[in-house]
């Protein structure tokens, strides 16, 4: 088998190549299922069923789907440069963190909730753009690899969390009534803080939260941002050739730094969305928030979007399902697990459909060198 | 194919033994470049024989294909009179051919002894259990026997290149090679370890080895070889005895052409000066300097050509010139005016337009769009972008311009780049160069890899460029191209500007002498 | 005296260290060829789950049903590395892309969890799992008792494999070209070394490593299964090799370290001892670390004396032109 690069690019197969992969991904999860004595199609049915058809399951797959959005667009928004910002998951924390602060403070000082939304929104992308600086400063100025350095701070983050409401008396940690005394719990948000939703009437009501909006506004802003400013122009050289960026004169360390720290701000977003429009409190808990994964699943959002922002917001959307589903079925008759097996074939198949964007497969060996003579 | 073989192996019975190397037909394709066309060549043990042959001629090619680094098209190789096919490095290897690339071969972190014993599996190395002291015995009797002064200990890093090639030697030597390869084995040297290069290699031959020997350096080839194969254009061109040849009569047959009386020559207007070099140094990517003290001027409307063979130091003066590299020491002026070096963005802005060498790695985004290439220069200007918002109308209008200006054979301009031709790429990058309304243009080997029609446009708009009083600064190692176009020839030699002459003033075999580091002839 | 902080941290650090000592050796192996695996917390899970599966459907004595199940788990870990090596090898995808797809595929919420929940795995106690091996007198002696003598046959055999990894890499031809694959593809190649091969072998030792860290958790540690069992110990095994320079000897300090730091907290809160926000800085103190120290790598020049591998995360291709 030779592998060669493709000259010419059918103009199909960057689309088909993810299409191809989910399909794939479904046929070979399929297989594991019989494999282990499961009924394929009624665990396929349940997942549609859990993810679309009952009733307030598109509300809930909207719940999933939107910090993917933003996890995804974080990704998305890094890679495209060939940064690999892989701390969407960290970056949301300390998003959630400085937007719930903020909530906290404005909402409790009586201010209006445009206002206070708005100032939790720039909180969360401070945050979040902060915290995404760090590996993107050492990559700029040590040329220090950002893969793990942001991976690394994942987990800092991480603790960080779980130390302000568990292990400490923080601003953020509830420290009066009841419940407080039995377990370690944050404030909830006043009011005032709540970010609204929007209610379609169909099939007993499909909520949409802000965030949602939000992050379609987000994608909306970074494709526009990417394809039609000369920022984006910048950023599509840097990440395409580094020395033909050199040679147009191109800044590349500023353009490092804005863009960390633009990846680091999308993904800040997403925590202020789920303390705003989900859990109205900082969801501290190891078990709650940070057991979703939303920061790495951003990637594998990112990814079968091939990094294109609009489409981010649609495999969020599929993905979110899938998560959604796995979230709800979670018992004796559904397979526990099976919502990861399939992503993870899902974004198997796509690495492996990306060679044939890049390259072409040839079986066969060429012309022995004799025979030619 | 096999009875061929049996007849060639007959009818060598009884006349005297089958060359060492014997390589016939050889080709080999790389995408839009016929690298070798039809190779023949055939080298004797116990000789030193020279492939001599500019820049692009095919010596590298051939030589990967003998050691199984790359796969021959068509042709055969015989060793002894036995043909050979390798699949892979390592059955060159075991057939005990050995090549020290132009670029080394070696794990810099790793001691001499450790890069002279990998991959080896059947001398002090075949052990399962590495006998470190063993083996430093063993590099150290070597380096003893063949005056290769190196500590096995010591780490490849620590070491300066003349160093690190006796390495590579060692390497062979290990490996007991019968047939040793050297690309272009000076370029790292000082002349005294030059010498003493050439020693060691005449004494391999003396034991019986072939050493093959590549350059495109005249002298060496004279102070080394027995006899020199010459290659031009991935063609063998002839096999001459070194003693026989003289260095006119090797760089006749190198460079391999009357003078091109088809040269339009153009009224000369030269305007003031749009580019001062005055004692340029600057630094090469492995260290040590590759410019070193080089002046130049070039005027408005004149195209000024700086011939020499490649690594001594052109891409680094047009690299320095063009703001991607800063310049150590010295000066440079465009069109008066001072120019802070390592900056690219001040360069554009003082009006320097840079045909690079490298045009897919450098010249283009190649998967970016041909518009967006088009204007890769230019997107801060008003025709590509309003403030922080880029007109993506106007970019693609005016790509649609180019490709037709520069009759651009594209399927249309929101092509990924790295679609197209050679030609095609060289047109982009020059269309975009032109349009910026450049001062000086340098253009770095416009024409290498380009087919006959496509050199003929490139050299018509290099023309045009000077016409509109632009200066014109060509580097090129090709002398045919330089003697078509050039006002004024300046040739560099080891970073260096070692003699300027005109173009009616120019003889071909002098400028080739002073490019290969020769004396020059007027001198005495 | 064996009750004193110090020597139930150390000795607790170095339970807790084994998983992280077997999945950094076997991450340093794979990136010494060149090839980032960013799965080792996947890989592990789904050694530890079928590591525990052999434990209890086997029907044979102690020594014999630990050492088989030891065995599936590394055959576990080699199939997850298995997928990693072709598609970043062979396929030339992004090591980074399809390091953190393995996670996803095998880890917390993916085939681990998965094969536990079919296989019955949950809320039952491991058959057989390993204890110290040393008489009970021994591991009361002072200090050395608990953290020497005190241990399992997984941690004595770790030692050996650091021994083993950190002489295979000085001191033998193949851990030469390994070494050399992993720095200078294309000098290996041009010497013979067949850079695939030697890829696959590592990246899958890797992966059997990782499979025999996940069996130390619930073979040893717990010793049961639960879902997500390794709680992150996969990323800080990553951390580790980084941490330790890619050298084998370095692994084990640094695991032992980051083991005690996970085991001081507890302690010091037990014993009522405060040390500022000490959850938060025994907890984040093996990232922020390693951090620090890639910082340090990446400064030019300390690279080549540190051992980072020069073309890790770099696929390899001959003819490319």
């Amino acid at each position: 088998m030779r592998i060669e690069r493709r000259l010419r690019q059918p103009r199909w197969l960057p689309v088909a190549v993810p299409a191809g992969s989910l399909v794939f991904a479904f046929f070979a999860s399929g297989l594991v299922l019989l494999a282990t004595g499961h009924d394929a199609l009624s665990s396929y049915r349940q997942i549609v069923d859990a993810a679309f058809l009952n009733s307030g399951a598109i509300g809930q797959t909207l719940t999933q789907a939107t910090p993917l959005a933003f996890t995804g667009l974080a990704a998305a928004a890094a890679f495209r440069m060939r940064l690999f910002n892989i701390g969407a998951e960290g970056q949301l924390f300390i998003g959630a963190i400085t937007a719930d602060a903020a909530g906290l403070y404005l909402g409790g000082h009586g201010w209006p909730t445009p206002v206070v939304i708005f100032a939790m929104v720039v909180a969360g992308c401070a945050g979040g753009a902060a915290w995404a600086s760090i590996p993107g400063a050492l990559r700029a100025f040590f040329k220090t690899n950002e893969i793990i350095t942001s991976l690394m701070l994942n987990y800092v983050a991480a603790y960080m969390l779980t130390y302000l409401v568990f292990n400490t008396e923080s601003y953020w940690r509830q420290t009066t009534g009841f419940n407080a005394s039995v377990f370690p719990t944050s404030k909830s948000l006043p009011d005032a803080a709540f970010w609204p939703a929007a209610t379609i009437h169909v099939r007993g009501g499909i909520v949409l939260p802000l965030g949602a909006g939000i992050a379609v506004l987000v994608a909306i802003l970074l494709w526009f941002l990417y394809t039609r400013t000369r920022f984006g122009f910048e950023a599509q050289v840097l990440g395409d050739s580094p020395r033909a960026a050199r040679y147009a004169g191109i800044r590349t360390r500023r353009k490092i730094l804005a863009v960390m720290a633009i990846s680091g701000a999308v993904a800040g977003i997403g925590g202020a969305s789920q303390v705003g429009d989900f859990s109205h409190l900082l969801d501290a808990d190891p078990n709650g928030l940070q057991k979703q994964y939303y920061g790495y699943t951003g990637i594998v959002v990112a990814a079968l979007a091939r990094y294109n922002p609009l489409a981010c917001v649609v495999v969020a959307f599929l993905i979110g399902a899938l998560q959604n589903a796995g979230n709800t079925l979670q018992g004796a008759d559904f397979p526990s697990g099976l919502v990861g097996v399939m992503q993870g074939i899902i974004l198997f198949s796509a690495l492996g459909g990306e060679l044939l964007v890049r390259y072409r497969v040839r079986v066969g060996r060429t012309l022995p060198a004799t025979e030619a003579a | 194919m096999g009875v061929e073989n049996e007849k060639d192996r007959r009818g060598a019975q009884g006349a005297p033994p089958p060359a060492a190397v014997v390589m016939r037909g050889i080709v080999k394709r790389f995408p839009g470049v016929l690298a070798n066309d039809r190779v023949d060549f055939e080298a004797a043990a116990g000789e030193v024989h020279a492939l001599l042959g500019e820049n692009g001629a095919g010596k590298s090619t051939l030589s990967n294909i003998l050691t199984g680094l790359y796969r021959p098209d068509a042709g055969e190789i015989f060793l002894d009179g036995e043909p050979v096919q390798f699949h892979s490095p390592r059955d060159a290897l075991d057939a005990r051919i050995f090549m020290v690339h132009q670029h080394f071969r070696l794990v810099e972190p790793f001691t001499v002894a450790e890069n002279v014993v990998l991959g080896d599996h059947r001398g002090e190395g075949r052990t399962f259990r590495l006998r470190h002291r063993a083996i430093e015995q063993r590099v150290a009797e070597l380096s003893k026997r063949y005056g290769l002064a190196v500590d096995p200990r010591a780490r490849v890093w620590q070491l300066s290149l003349g160093e690190q090639q006796r390495v590579e030697i060692l390497k062979a030597l290990y490996r007991e090679a019968r047939i040793l390869i050297l690309d272009e084995p000076t370029a790292v040297l000082t002349p005294q370890e030059a010498d003493v290069l050439f020693e060691t290699l005449r004494e391999m031959a003396a034991e019986g080895r072939t050493v093959l020997f590549i350059s495109h350096k005249l002298h060496e080839v004279k102070a080394v070889a027995d006899r020199v194969t010459v290659l031009r254009g991935g063609r063998s061109i002839a096999t001459v005895p070194a003693a026989e040849a003289t260095l006119r009569s090797l760089a006749a047959l190198m460079v391999g052409r009357e003078m091109d009386s088809a040269a339009v020559p153009r009224a000369r207007s030269a305007g003031d000066p749009v580019l001062e070099l005055a004692d340029v140094w600057a630094d090469s990517d492995r260290g040590g300097s590759a410019v070193r003290g080089a002046s130049l001027v070039v005027r408005g409307g004149e195209i000024v050509a700086v011939a020499g063979v490649a690594g001594n130091g052109q891409r680094e003066l047009a690299e320095t010139v063009a703001g991607m590299r800063p310049a150590a020491r010295g000066t440079i002026r465009i069109a008066g005016k001072a120019i802070r070096g390592g900056d690219p963005r001040s360069a554009i802005a003082a009006g320097v337009a840079y045909v690079p060498e490298d045009r897919l790695g450098t010249g283009v985004a190649p998967s970016l769009s041909i518009a967006a290439n088009l204007a890769l220069k230019g997107y801060r200007e008003p025709h590509a972008s309003h403030g922080p918002l880029l007109r993506l109308a106007r970019m693609r209008e005016r790509a649609v311009e180019l490709i037709e200006r520069y009759r651009i054979a594209a399927p249309g301009p929101s092509a990924p780049a790295r679609l197209l031709s050679g030609g095609n790429l060289q047109k982009v990058v020059l269309a975009r160069e032109f349009s910026g309304r450049p001062r000086l243009l340098i253009a770095a080997a416009p024409t290498r890899g380009l087919d006959v029609g496509a050199i003929e446009t490139v050299h018509a708009y290099l023309r045009e460029a000077a016409a509109d009083g632009v200066g014109v600064l060509l580097i090129s190692e090709d002398l045919d191209e330089i003697l078509t176009l050039a006002d004024r020839i300046a040739v560099m030699y080891e970073g260096a500007m070692v003699g300027e002459t005109s173009r009616e003033e120019a003889d071909v075999e002098e400028i080739g002498l002073l490019m290969a580091g020769g004396e020059d002839p007027r001198a005495d | 005296m064996n009750n004193s902080l110090l020597v139930v941290v150390l000795a607790s650090g170095v339970a807790y260290g084994t998983p992280l000592l077997y999945g950094a050796l076997g991450e340093l192996l794979a990136e010494r060829s060149g090839v980032l695996n960013l799965g080792v917390e996947g890989m592990m899970l789904v050694g530890a789950v079928m590591g525990f599966w052999a434990v209890q459907r086997l029907h044979a004595d102690t020594g014999l049903s630990l050492a088989a199940a030891v065995g599936v788990a590394a055959l576990a870990g080699t199939a997850m590395a298995a997928i990693h090596a072709f598609l970043v090898i062979t396929l030339r995808a992004s090591q980074i892309v399809s390091g953190l797809a393995l996670t996803i595929f095998a880890g917390a919420a993916g085939l681990s969890s998965y094969l536990g929940n079919d296989l019955n795995l949950a809320d039952n106690p491991a058959r057989h799992s390993f204890n110290g091996v040393f008489p009970a007198a021994m591991q009361r002696w002072p200090v050395v008792g608990p953290i020497l003598f005190g241990q399992n046959v997984l941690v004595y055999a770790s030692w050996v494999c650091v021994v083993g990894v950190s002489l295979y890499l000085s001191r033998t031809r193949m851990g030469l070209n390994v070494r050399a694959v992993g720095e200078a593809p294309a000098s290996a190649d041009a010497m013979g070394i067949n850079v695939t091969a030697y890829r696959y072998v590592h990246t899958l030792a890797g992966g059997a490593f990782a499979g025999v860290a996940g069996a130390t958790f619930t073979l040893a540690i717990t010793p049961q299964w639960v879902s997500g069992i390794t709680g992150g110990a996969g990323w800080i095994a990553i951390a580790l090799v980084i941490f330790a320079f890619w050298r084998p000897a370095l692994c084990l300090v640094g695991a032992y370290f980051f083991g005690a730091l996970q085991a001081l907290s507890p302690q010091l809160q037990a014993r009522q001892i405060h040390l500022g926000p000490t959850e938060l800085w025994t907890n984040s103190l093996p990232y922020v670390m390693t951090v620090v120290v890639l910082v340090f790598v990446s400064a030019s020049g300390a690279r080549r004396r540190l051992g980072a591998p020069a073309s890790l995360g770099l696929p390899y291709v001959r003819e490319e032109r």
